[in-house]
């Protein structure tokens, strides 16, 4: 029954037992976490990404906020799970989950935010940098430098890291006002949030699944006299990035299978090498 | 030559952390150009081949989680030669991207071989120890540093000529397989993704986002976007009716009881 369910905390594993809510982080807290973000790529891999970077950069407000055990256990098994986003903008994302966290979201409501936010940001920080920050410093350093001016790499370094720094900073706080403002909100309305940060995240998967995963197939199919590219002239007119989400789907099958990660990752960079080797990648 | 070629070495050790965390750019060939420049005693052509290599990579951005040459040994390992070699910046380009492939090449294999650890961090998680989990990530800060230390230090202690025969004696097939497998590793990622969110009911947004990225080619601003409004509109029409009580309580009653 309903009410039984509300008397009894433990049934629901993805809520925190210490459910007080206090606010303990300062100012200070969120700096530090800033300061720690720098190395968020600092055990980077292919199963995980930087997940045990984020949780790196989260402990110091994860530390301050669960004081059982237990709590701390179950919050950093979340922040263990799969995670990678724009290295710069992470910390808007951390802003925010500090605040879930301090509110003591459930850990689904956590999940879900923190999967809904990582592609976006990810997309928006390429723009932001590699498309705008860096060809800008870069080339106003590069042309003084070919010039055999010192000042090339002193200018470059100054301007890009001015922006890099503030928005690094300045999105922490920000991030954690936003989340502080509407954790109360979350709150409430728990699965409903729960749900429509389901419904981003997986479109954003899928968005993800076709842009990001790199399978293209090189392979000619000779008939005669007519030469048939497999994927311009097969593939690409059945449906377009099929390659990349037949793998993602393979690979989902396989991990419910119980194949572990680092199996799929194995046989991952064998089928490149011997693809590429048969000529057919 | 010994105590010049340990300096550069260090200075590739600190950017190869800077390539992936700092991220305060001192990495790119520009800065590392005047660096090696001056290690080398020669700033001009320093300076002059990094602001070129800088040009040759500005076009080379890790998007779409295609990983480009590296940009530290390439940097690097052009502006040392150029010095060295007393070779023209353009022939230090040729010279600098089958070392930065080749360097790519080998952070891949990096990434996949550190997976494994992910495990000591999961128990670290399971008894709540942080400090484990630091522990972890200096271990890799440290990985990354030795392995750029020891691909900087070698070709410019032993020649780079000698260093670029023997890149070059590595298969390029074998080179050009595991570029392939980094291309396709996201895929192992979102399918944990999927494992974790994917319930029957949402599957119709997966294909959503996969649709408007495939067929409309939009980018994944525009998908999340758009998953936003779905979203939103998911949340207070379902918000709505639940401030209507009567249907909705009596509802949930009847399933709970049925269980």
């Amino acid at each position: 029954m309903a009410s039984k369910d509300i008397n009894n905390p433990q049934i629901n594993n993805t809520q925190y037992k210490d459910e007080s809510g206090e606010k303990v982080l300062t100012k200070k807290d969120l700096n530090k976490m800033a300061w720690r973000s720098l190395f968020l790529q600092a055990s980077f891999n292919y199963e995980r990404m930087q997940a045990a970077g984020w949780l790196f950069s989260m402990a110091p407000a994860l530390k301050k906020i669960h004081k059982k055990k237990e709590d701390l256990s179950k919050s950093m098994k979340v922040h263990m799970e799969f995670f990678n986003t724009h290295p710069f903008l992470v910390t808007f994302i951390m802003g925010i989950i500090a605040a879930m966290e301090e509110n003591k979201s459930d850990t689904e409501t956590i999940r879900g935010v923190k999967v809904a936010t990582m592609g976006p940001l990810g997309g928006i920080g390429d723009a932001l940098f590699w498309l705008t920050l860096l060809p800008i410093s870069a080339g106003i350093g590069a042309s003084l430098a070919i010039d055999g001016s010192i000042a090339g790499p002193i200018i470059f370094l100054i301007m890009f890291n001015i922006v890099h720094f503030a928005l690094r900073f300045g999105l922490m706080h920000y991030g954690y006002r936003t989340g502080v403002n509407s954790v109360s909100m979350i709150k409430e309305n728990t699965k409903l949030v729960s749900r429509a940060a389901s419904i981003l995240g997986l479109s954003v998967v899928g968005g993800l699944i076709a842009s990001y995963i790199g399978l293209e197939t090189t392979a000619v199919i000779n008939a005669g006299e007519a030469r048939v590219a497999l994927q311009a002239d097969v593939l690409d007119q059945i449906m377009p990035k099929m390659l990349p989400l037949g793998y993602a789907l393979l690979m989902y099958f396989l991990l419910k299978k119980n194949w572990s990660p680092i199996k799929l990752i194995g046989i991952t960079v064998v089928i490149g090498v011997a693809g590429k080797y048969l000529g057919i990648l | 030559m010994f105590i010049k070629a340990l300096l550069i070495a260090l200075w590739a050790g600190i950017t190869g952390i800077d390539n992936f965390n700092g991220l305060t750019h001192i990495h790119r060939p520009l800065v590392t150009g005047l660096i090696v420049g001056l290690i080398l005693g020669d700033i001009q052509t320093g300076l002059i081949t990094g602001g070129m290599l800088e040009l040759v990579w500005m076009g080379m951005a890790p998007l779409a989680g295609a990983q480009p040459p590296n940009v530290v040994i390439g940097g690097i390992i052009g502006a040392s030669f150029a010095i060295l070699a007393n070779q023209e910046p353009n022939v230090a380009v040729g010279i600098a991207v089958p070392f930065a492939v080749a360097a790519q090449a080998g952070i891949t294999l990096l990434f996949t071989a550190f997976s494994p650890v992910m495990h000591k961090a999961d128990k670290y998680a399971e008894e709540a120890n942080l400090k484990g989990i630091d522990k972890i990530n200096y271990l890799g800060l440290a990985i990354l540093f030795v392995s750029y230390f020891i691909v900087a230090f070698l070709p410019i202690y032993f020649g780079a000529d000698t260093a670029e025969a023997m890149v070059s004696k590595l298969p390029q097939t074998f080179i050009d397989g595991l570029s392939v497998a980094g291309g396709m590793m996201p895929a192992v990622g979102f399918a944990m993704l999927l494992k974790i969110m994917l319930k029957k009911e949402y599957t119709g947004f997966l294909i959503l986002g996969f649709v408007l990225v495939a067929y409309l080619e939009l980018p994944v601003l525009a998908v999340a976007l758009l998953g936003t409004t779905i979203a939103l509109y998911d949340f207070y029409n379902n918000k709505n009716k639940d401030n209507t009580p009567p249907p909705a309580n009596s509802n949930e009653g009847v399933v709970n009881d049925g269980i």
